[in-house]
């Protein structure tokens, strides 16, 4: 069975807390949750950006998702 | 005065042409951030290579695509264009507006950023360059607020959907596509503002196979008008060419003589299907040989039309040359009805069979078109419940698409080859 958007969240915020990696595509989301369709995990994922907890990193081309404080921010890099 | 000396690129203010490098230098009399611009540019022309960085965090509260970040790699050397972000507002349909709204947003672009634009970008939207982060939500106040434009997409969202003139303008159209092209870009608003897919999704619409948008090259769901019955055909107008009372192809290519019109020459023996012919004074068409190259309406304008039963031909599947190569968007439904009565419902359906699949198995980073090459046509056409068609074959034998399945071969997979080979000698 699904999970609930909640328990759902909780899943992306954990797996983008624990991944090595610090943004990911919204496909590395799917595992949380392999009962979830796509546009649920997407749509739970956008949300916690609308909540402050995770950001978007977009290349232009392609946009991942990140915890505020893991986002690889070049903003900063260039100051 | 000039911030830096830039010997390579004043040689491209020579000639005859007009110059971007003198469209900046203007600019950097008012904006002299844009100095930069150029003194970064210079350095990339000496050394070869790039100096800008993109992508970051930037963005408006709310969306996930609209602006794209930019760096530059030397901020200390060229602080103008440290941070001199893109901004992507989404164009009316068929770039319609007037001038005084034109005015309103370069006022507003000059007020907020550099100033310099980009009109417009081969996504389609308006593209403002350069300005700062702390710009951009006053910029998408006012732009929103006051001009109501919205941005457009970027990053792994719709894109901002493009289509040609139209019923507007243009008399070929075979269905409204500034209608169609509005109406997605409404109903699809969180797909366009916030990414959706593995990766970027473009529509792009076209009225007619002219495909002034060029629809079939550029985007992930290309829509092109097309039409079910007979061209149109008035035999006076088709005689008035040939007697040389009309100028053939609207006149565009006037300024040179060609020579007297030749029908044979310049109409029956280029169409690419052989399906013209004149018999005594009558132009006929084999409309079921047609393949709607358009070149024998181009010609003779005032003589042929589309048929009337009009509709659209949707494919699938364009790119540009990232992986493997470019590639042309693939015909799916040969003809549907485009009808704005039910909003566009079919072409809405259609459209979100291929997200649902897509966004559960393309890769990352994968556009619509390698995700079909990756599984090849006919899965595809079973996914999108779209039985196979003759006109899905790009040529005998090179893509087959029956592929039986064993329910439905009698004996199923299991049968005895040595039993067969007894009656069918290899």
């Amino acid at each position: 069975m699904a999970l609930s958007k909640e328990e759902l969240k909780e899943a992306i915020l954990a797996k983008a807390a624990k991944s090595p990696k610090p943004q990911l595509y919204v496909k590395d989301f799917h595992a949380c949750d392999p009962d979830s369709k796509a546009r649920a995990v997407k749509n739970a994922a956008n949300e916690l950006v609308k909540e402050g907890k995770m950001v978007f990193w977009s290349s232009g081309s392609t946009t991942m998702y990140a915890l505020k404080d893991r986002a690889k921010d070049e903003e900063h890099r260039s100051a | 005065m000039s911030k830096h000396d830039t010997p390579l690129l004043d040689e491209l203010e020579k000639g005859p042409w007009p110059s971007f490098v003198s469209d900046i230098k203007r600019q950097a009399e008012k904006k002299p951030e844009c100095w930069d611009i150029l003194g970064q540019l210079e350095l990339s022309y000496e050394e070869k290579i790039t100096h800008w960085k993109h992508g970051g965090i930037v963005g408006v509260f709310g969306y996930g695509g609209g602006i794209v970040g930019r760096y530059s790699d030397m901020p200390d050397r060229f602080p103008g264009v440290a941070h001199f972000h893109t901004v992507r507002v989404n164009q009316p349909s068929s770039k319609f507006y007037s001038t005084a709204k034109l005015r309103a947003i370069c006022d507003l672009w000059e007020k907020y950023g550099s100033g310099m634009t980009n009109m417009h970008g081969s996504t389609g939207d308006m593209i403002l360059l350069g300005t700062t982060t702390e710009h951009l939500e006053p910029l998408f106040y006012d732009l929103t607020h006051e001009l109501k434009q919205d941005l457009g997409g970027s990053g792994s969202n719709l894109r901002t959907p493009a289509c040609c003139l139209g019923k507007a303008r243009c008399e070929w159209s075979c269905f409204d596509t500034q209608a169609i092209c509005h109406h997605l870009t409404m109903h699809y608003q969180d797909e366009v503002h916030r990414p959706a897919f593995p990766y970027k999704f473009k529509f792009k619409f076209s009225g007619c196979p002219n495909d002034c948008v060029a629809s079939i090259a550029r985007s992930d769901l290309s829509v092109i008008g097309t039409w079910k019955d007979d061209i149109q055909i008035d035999q006076a107008a088709v005689q008035a060419y040939i007697k040389g009372e009309y100028k053939v192809n609207g006149g565009a290519h006037d300024g040179r003589d060609w020579g007297p019109f030749d029908i044979d020459k310049e109409v029956l023996a280029l169409c690419p299907t052989n399906c013209m012919r004149m018999n005594g004074d009558e132009l006929q068409i084999q409309t079921s040989e047609c393949t709607r190259c358009m070149h024998c309406i181009n010609v003779m304008p005032r003589a042929l039309k589309p048929g009337k039963e009009q509709g659209a031909t949707l494919l699938v599947g364009a790119k540009a040359p990232i992986l493997d190569g470019a590639q042309f968007a693939t015909m799916i439904v040969p003809f549907i009805k485009i009808d704005p009565e039910n909003e566009f419902q079919e072409v809405i359906d259609f459209i979100e069979n291929i997200w649902d699949w897509w966004m559960e198995n393309g890769k990352n980073r994968e556009r619509t078109g390698e995700a079909i090459q990756r599984i090849g046509l006919p899965s595809f056409l079973q996914i999108m419940n779209i039985e196979p068609i003759p006109q899905h074959i790009k040529e005998p034998r090179s893509n087959p698409y029956v592929f039986w399945k064993e329910e439905e071969v009698e004996g199923g997979w299991d049968r005895d080859i040595r039993e067969f080979r007894k009656r069918h000698a290899q």
